[in-house]
């Protein structure tokens, strides 16, 4: 009785369809549960154990989670996430805006630089990584040559000297913030104009109208830009896997960096662990930005 | 004091410009040419002009022949193009009903699709790479592939969803009484309509499986499966020093995508745009 009421609620021509309905679903639901729900599963249940994926895993607690937070490459993989994404939610996403508003603004070259700035998303971060090597390079590098008209006996290993190796990586993805601009330019170019045309009635000024109506405006694309910039650091992988490999020491090491180690060295129970932990990081994150700049509420 | 200040703001916004432009063109440009110099010339300065074509000619003759660059080009491509119009068929079937019809479990399937975008794919590299190796695909492009399906999905749906629900309903209805079937319909009607969507999102995954380089190089050991970025590492390991080797690698692998851009620069720029929709 209570099924029949339930079903009911569809007409007859839906139900009809549902075969069809269920047979379109089918192959996206496979592709779902064989990447998404069956890995997902292995991985937090074999995090809680230890495991070589030949001999049976054995149960052991949060011992690999405890590893986590006290292996020294472990923990200083979680420290520069956090700083990376700092630096993401602000100089990164901080730069992409300002490009916005400068092309928004159509100077003159505002096609051509769009064009460009999105020259290095599209080819490989393998190839961007190896550049980079080859631009911080002592020896044939563009920077310490140019360093080298000033200061001749300039001499830095970007990528293997110790305070410098963090700055090198991070600067391989600082200032490349198309993502951002176009997100953030697609939702000024959405203002409509009368409203810009009514707080210049009423007196706006430049500045007045870029902090209070057009920064504001925009508050969703940020948000998102943010969000974006920052899920890139979790998975962040050439950038240092091709240049630094972590070091030196464990100034540049990464979860995802830690998380191939782990799986070659056959500790799949530890490398499980640390996709837990970037996976749980990529959720408070989400909540976070989500909170704070109140994304689910519309702007008009 | 009014013009100063708008001076000022032209100045700034010119200066912005042009670090881009130099940021993203210059450490390409600079790869290109030095492929053209012998590696004293490289050694010598990095500003140094190559002397001629022919170090260049030589050079990329000697990559052709000692590599089967267009092997891994052609691995790329495949992977590439497979894995997103498998994954396009099959998203574009799910978001058309998820658009279009009322079902049970309508809304629980479209959250749990969406909420595949909070998986950093990394995390579950373990997993995968064990079940890819227990199918027998470890080393082969199918895996690859295979792995690729799934990369796009949360962000698919969603564009192609609205794309979906953008298009009236009466169309479909006038198709229905006109006799075609559930299938027809999608294919000849909603299909033709949702080209937008269909294009921002085939070109967001063919983009990001094209360049892709974390599975590709957990799965990949052997030449004949290498796609581009793997065989890039390759290089990377097995021409230390020979610098400009190096640089011709780097310059042949990266030239198809900039090349590819420049053909469907709006349109990858209107694809990324709309990815951010998706909020």
């Amino acid at each position: 009785m209570k099924s029949d009421q339930k079903i009911s609620k569809y007409g007859k021509l839906e139900r009809k369809n549902f075969k069809w309905v269920y047979l379109f679903l089918l192959p996206t639901i496979i592709i779902f549960v064989m990447f998404y729900v069956q890995p997902i599963c292995v991985m937090l249940y074999t995090s809680f154990t230890k495991w070589d994926g030949f001999n049976e895993a054995t149960f052991n607690g949060f011992r690999n989670y405890q590893r986590i937070f006290t292996n020294s490459a472990a923990s200083s993989s979680l420290w520069n996430l956090l700083w990376w994404s700092v630096i993401a939610m602000t100089l990164h996403t901080g730069f992409g805006v300002l490009a916005a508003f400068v092309i928004f603004n159509k100077p003159f070259g505002w096609k051509f630089t769009r064009a460009v700035f999105m020259i290095p998303n599209v080819i490989s971060g393998a190839a961007w990584a190896l550049i980079y090597r080859f631009i911080f390079n002592d020896q044939v590098g563009m920077l310490n040559e140019t360093i080298r008209t000033v200061n001749p006996d300039f001499s830095v290993q970007w990528f293997y000297q110790s305070p410098y190796a963090f700055w090198a990586v991070t600067f391989t993805w600082l200032f490349y913030a198309v993502i951002v601009t176009l997100i953030v330019f697609n939702d000024l170019s959405a203002i409509p104009d009368s409203l810009l045309e009514a707080a210049r009635l009423d007196g706006c000024n430049g500045a007045q109208l870029l902090f209070r109506i057009q920064l504001p405006l925009c508050r969703i694309s940020i948000g998102t830009s943010v969000l974006c910039s920052i899920t890139s650091r979790i998975s962040m992988y050439e950038a240092i896997a091709l240049t630094t490999g972590g070091g030196p020491g464990d100034d540049t090491m990464s979860l995802s960096v830690l998380l191939v180690r782990a799986i070659s060295d056959y500790q799949y129970g530890f490398a499980n662990a640390i996709g837990v932990v970037m996976f749980i990081f990529g959720l408070v994150v989400m909540q976070v930005i989500n909170k704070s700049f109140r994304m689910s509420d519309s702007i008009y | 004091m009014a013009i100063f200040k708008k001076v000022l703001t032209r100045i700034l916004m010119y200066a912005v410009e042009l670090l881009i432009i130099v940021l993203s063109v210059f450490p390409i440009l600079w790869v290109v040419l030095s492929s053209f110099k012998t590696n004293a010339q490289i050694l010598e300065g990095a500003f140094t002009v190559p002397t001629g074509v022919q170090v260049g000619l030589e050079t990329y003759a000697y990559l052709f022949e000692r590599y089967d660059f267009l092997l891994y080009f052609r691995n790329s491509l495949l992977v590439a193009l497979v894995a997103t119009a498998i994954s396009l068929i099959c998203f574009s079937m799910a978001a058309y009903v998820l658009a279009k019809f009322q079902f049970p479990g309508r809304s629980l399937i479209f959250i749990l699709f969406t909420i595949t975008m909070l998986v950093p794919g990394h995390a579950k590299a373990q997993p995968i790479f064990s079940m890819i190796n227990s199918m027998g695909l470890y080393n082969t492009l199918t895996g690859l592939t295979l792995v690729y399906l799934g990369s796009g999905i949360a962000m698919s749906i969603f564009i192609l969803r609205s794309n979906f629900m953008s298009i009236p309903k009466e169309l479909d209805e006038a198709a229905t009484i006109d006799g075609a079937g559930f299938f027809k319909t999608f294919v000849r009607i909603d299909l033709p309509l949702a080209k937008s969507g269909l294009s921002t999102a085939g070109i967001l995954m063919f983009l990001g499986n094209w360049n892709e380089y974390f599975y590709a190089a957990l799965l990949i050991t052997s030449e004949k499966s290498r796609t581009l970025p793997v065989a890039l590492q390759f290089f990377n390991q097995s021409l230390t020093y020979d610098y400009t080797k190096l640089f011709a690698a780097l310059t042949v692998v990266v030239l198809p995508a900039i090349i590819m851009y420049c053909f469907a620069q709006e349109q990858v720029q209107q694809s990324v745009a709309a990815s951010g929709v998706k909020g």
